[in-house]
């Protein structure tokens, strides 16, 4: 069995019914990529995994079903990334990292100073070193989506779900945020699901790709392995005819460039 | 920056409506302190009750101005009458018009004067109260004449355009008190009566002043209708009955025209000799000796506590029998040149001269 | 530029000197006249006034101001709503329809206290009851029951008021609205100082999680933390707290909103300090308002009057000064 195995999982809002019978599954060490028009379901599936959203369906992590777990026991195992942090008081970026501790202290207690310096390391290495004790509200929004990752990152638990955590930040802190979550998922029994806006950043920086559409899988990649004109084929469902390319940088690093072709006039 | 600006605009929005709800009481204070003045009313008492003595018989049609300053012509002497007031009521009562009366404001049942005195006007219909006038159900009656109070003015010119004439009074203290009775015995052709209503409350006043000359002046304490903490202030009608009795109102330095709140330090402070409950007080004497916070007051030391009778009427507040209210207090605070008989006897003439019951008689 | 921790010490520092420097103005300002060598002469009369009105009087001044300030910061952020007030979920509305009901049907102070009590719990319960029928738990659905708790409360005390009698039983209820320590005693407040002291310690023991329940509840609940259940004690500690300080003192205006907001300007944190000074500003609110109160004028005042009047500008000085602050 699968480190994260999700079975035909639907939810909706209200009466409209969103993702409509989702199976997919993720190894440990794995990050996977979830790409998808908008509104094809992708935070849909991330809130479903995780249990914000009722759902039918079951999740698994490492054998263990997280449906029906106590929020604590759910928090240890697995965080949530939303696309924007609802935090909306003044609370120091420390504060805010510090917030991820909480599945692992007492209704009372108050974080140890091992989990402060804890909290500083895993600032310094989203790259906030020396702005713990800034407002976090004050904070880009770049900078507010690295300060809730690094929250996640103390947090400690098995599985990650990410939606859309690059969608403020610049070049350089999108390949260094994935470099960061993929160095994560390396250490240890975890897994990373990330709903991404770039496919760029997708194919380059995930080990799996699950392409939805409608709130279905409509396929998986392997970016690494699977034949362009294969991943060309799945990818144009959510971004139109592309042509993918190999090319390697001056660092003789391989990398999948996508380019957009004109598509082809309706009718 | 924006929910700043937003949120600073509802805070002055909600500063302005509580600089605008606490400017509102101040003002109509210093409206009504200006209207009455203490020597304007006590001249004014003894020349209404001169002019009405020597009215005759009035001849109709006959135009008034009543106390909201309205011209009302009376084209006959008005046979049915409606009072929307329970001060006009015991009044039109006191002149010997209960049986002219065909309806009267709402919770009559909570005035015992009318049971005492008239009880046919318990079984007559209501108007409704000076929140709730009942404006067809008054018209259905089809009076000559209604007498509505001040907060009714709208509701009185509704009326006269209707083409029933309707007569505004405003009795909130001894001189408007005096004017409107003076006022309704003209309109209804009881001048006499009136005048003799007035001359008793004069004669009384006259009489305690007498009798009272040269005696000690104890401090009293006036206990509000609503709350032991409520009392009244120099400038209201409770204070004159208070001097009248050869009291000293405790309160003197409040110059509030409504009740004003205190704090129990406050009472103490000014360690009142007596302590007088208002007739409606809705608390007892017992409440108050057994109040930890008032131990050590000397009126509680001593027992000075007392509630004024509401037997027939609330005598401490603006009704045609209000000069009982000193007449009994005066006995209280000063029962040697007062004796409790002689109060007991004025209050039985009194009774018994306008109302045709005997007071002692329960 | 000064940490803001520092800062928040710092504030918290001063407004506790200057809430000791008003309780202890309170103590010796009144209608009774109090000397220092009365009271250690052992003038009985002194010593009575002194223990048994101006200590009670200042000690609810102080506590209830501070109870409504630390309130108010935990509406405020649980509600996510720098504008939520213990309004919100009807609190208010249900003390002030109890109290009017314990005037109307009751005698006594102590009922009075009891039933307004009685209502605000009554009003909580039923907020919190119509929102639990909304299993998705969203704060909105919260406001909205606790909107239409308070328009119930508010007919019900309509209809009191309509079959109150004017000249002693409406008077009463309006006063009570309007709010003022006039009335306290040492008698019957300390089982209010009491549960009013233990809920606003255990706000302070659940800061933390009063901070968790600011995020958004999916965000909340993957941070480990029970948002319905949490969120229910930690409203019912603030409405505990508030339903014994107004059931003594009838409502009081302006302070849950506006202390914990100042305090938030003065340390732009809103960690257990920025808690702490806004239950500092609030006792020095009230304890100044009543201080006001008590002395302006030869009556005594509606303490609600003051606070308004105190409050409103400083909020607007802050909100302006902050604005030019980086």
């Amino acid at each position: 069995m699968s480190f994260l195995a999700v079975q035909a999982l639907a939810a909706g809002y209200g009466g409209r019914q969103v993702l409509k019978g989702v199976s997919l599954e993720a190894e440990a060490g794995q990050l996977v990529g979830v790409l998808g028009a908008n509104g094809s379901g992708k935070t849909t599936l991330l809130k479903a995994v995780c249990g914000i959203l009722p759902h039918t369906g079951a999740c698994a992590l490492d054998g263990l079903g997280l449906e029906g777990l106590p929020p604590r026991q759910l928090a240890r195992r697995c965080s949530y990334i939303p696309q924007r942090s609802g935090i909306a008081i003044d609370l120091s970026a420390l504060e805010v990292v510090l917030m991820g501790f909480n599945p692992r202290l007492g209704l009372l207690e108050r974080p140890t100073p091992a989990m402060r310096a804890e909290a500083r390391a895993a600032l310094a290495r989203v790259g906030l070193a020396g702005r713990e004790e800034e407002n976090y509200l004050h904070l880009s929004e770049g900078q507010k989506q690295l300060c809730i990752l690094a929250r996640t990152l103390v947090s400690g638990g098995g599985l990650l779900l990410l939606d859309e955590p690059e969608s403020a930040l610049d070049l350089r802190y999108r390949s260094r945020m994935l470099g960061l979550l993929q160095s994560w998922v390396r250490q240890g029994r975890r897994a990373a699901l990330v709903a991404l806006h770039d496919p760029a950043l997708a194919l380059n920086g995930c080990d799996r790709l699950v392409i939805l559409e409608e709130g279905r899988v409509r396929g998986v990649l392997d970016p690494a392995s699977d034949p362009l004109e294969e991943m060309e084929r799945q990818l144009a469902a959510v971004y139109g005819a592309v042509s993918l390319c190999r090319c390697r940088g001056r660092t003789g690093h391989s990398q999948l460039v996508l380019l957009k072709e004109p598509d082809e006039p309706a009718g | 920056m924006k929910q700043n600006r937003i949120l600073s605009l509802v805070l002055a929005g909600a500063l302005a409506l509580n600089l605008a709800a606490c400017g509102a009481p101040s003002g109509s204070t210093a409206a009504s302190g200006a209207a009455s003045s203490e020597a304007a009313a006590s001249s004014a008492a003894s020349s209404a009750a001169a002019a009405s003595s020597e009215a005759a018989e009035a001849a109709y049609p006959l135009t008034l101005t009543d106390q909201a300053g309205r011209e009302v012509t009376l084209e006959a002497e008005p046979e049915t009458l409606v009072s929307g007031y329970y001060i006009s009521t015991s009044l039109l009562i006191a002149l010997g018009l209960e049986d002219q009366l065909v309806g009267i404001e709402a919770k009559a049942d909570s005035r015992p004067i009318y049971a005492r005195s008239a009880p046919q006007l318990l079984d007559l219909p209501s108007v409704g109260t000076a929140k709730e006038f009942d404006l067809e159900g008054c018209l259905a009656l089809e009076p000559d004449l209604v007498i509505l109070p001040l907060k009714l003015q709208d509701s009185a010119d509704t009326l006269a355009e209707m083409g029933v004439p309707a007569l505004v009074v405003n009795p909130e203290d001894q001189d408007l008190l005096n004017e409107a009775v003076t006022l309704i015995g003209e309109a209804t052709n009881t001048s006499d009566r009136a005048a003799a209503l007035l001359d008793f409350a004069a004669g009384q006043e006259e009489r305690l002043a007498q009798a009272l000359e040269g005696a000690e002046t104890p401090s009293v304490y006036l206990a509000g209708n609503s709350d032991f903490l409520s009392t009244a202030g120099d400038a209201m009608y409770q204070a004159d009955m208070i001097r009248m009795a050869g009291g000293v109102n405790a309160a003197a330095e409040i110059t509030d025209t409504y009740w004003a709140t205190v704090s129990y330090e406050q009472v103490l402070a000014w360690d009142p000799d007596y302590i007088v409950l208002a007739s409606d007080a809705s608390y007892t004497v017992d409440d108050v000796l057994n109040d930890p916070s008032l131990a050590g007051c000397k009126a509680v030391e001593n027992g000075s506590v007392v509630q004024i009778p509401g037997d027939a009427e609330a005598w401490d507040s603006p009704v045609p029998s209000g000069i009982l209210g000193s007449v009994w207090l005066a006995s209280v605070l000063h029962p040697e040149e007062c004796p409790a008989e002689e109060a007991q006897a004025v209050i039985n003439e009194f009774y018994e001269t306008f109302y045709g019951f005997t007071y002692s008689e329960n | 530029m000064v940490s803001p921790t520092a800062r928040t010490k710092i504030f918290c520092a001063a407004g506790a000197v200057l809430l000791a420097a008003l309780a202890a103005a309170s103590l010796f300002a009144g209608k009774y006249p109090l000397t220092l060598a009365g009271l250690l002469a052992g003038d009985e009369m002194q010593l009575r006034v002194f223990w048994t009105l101006r200590v009670s009087r200042t000690a609810v001044g102080a506590a209830g101001g501070f109870a409504l300030g630390v309130a108010g910061f935990v509406y405020q952020t649980v509600f996510r709503n720098p504008l939520a007030s213990p309004d919100v979920i009807g609190v208010s509305s249900g003390a002030s329809a109890g109290a009017a009901a314990g005037i109307l049907f009751c005698s006594g102070a102590a009922a009075v206290t009891a039933a307004s009590f009685a209502g605000a719990l009554a009003a909580v319960g039923l907020s919190l009851a119509l929102s639990a029928l909304d299993r998705s738990g969203r704060h909105s659905t919260i406001v909205l029951a606790g909107i239409a708790v308070h328009s119930l409360a508010q007919t019900a005390l309509m209809c009191l008021k309509l079959t109150a009698d004017p000249e002693r039983e409406l008077a009463s209820i309006e006063y009570w609205i309007m709010g003022s320590l006039n009335g306290i005693t040492g008698y019957g407040i300390g089982g209010n100082l009491a549960l009013c002291a233990l809920c606003v310690g255990v706000l302070f023991l659940l800061h933390r999680q009063i901070i968790l329940l600011s995020a958004e509840e999916g965000e909340a609940r993957m941070l480990g933390v029970e948002v319905g259940r949490l969120r229910l004690a930690v409203l019912l500690a603030a409405t505990l707290a508030v339903a014994c300080v107004v059931s003594l003192s009838g409502l009081i205006s302006f302070v849950g909103l506006l202390a914990p907001h100042g305090a938030r300007l003065l340390t732009r944190r809103s960690g257990p300090g920025t808690m702490l000074l806004g239950g500092l500003l609030g006792g020095i609110l009230l304890t100044g308002a009543d201080l006001l109160a008590r002395s302006v004028a030869a009556a005594e005042l509606p303490v609600s009057i003051f606070t308004s009047l105190l409050g409103a500008p400083f909020l607007i000085f802050l909100i302006v000064k902050g604005r030019r602050d980086p």
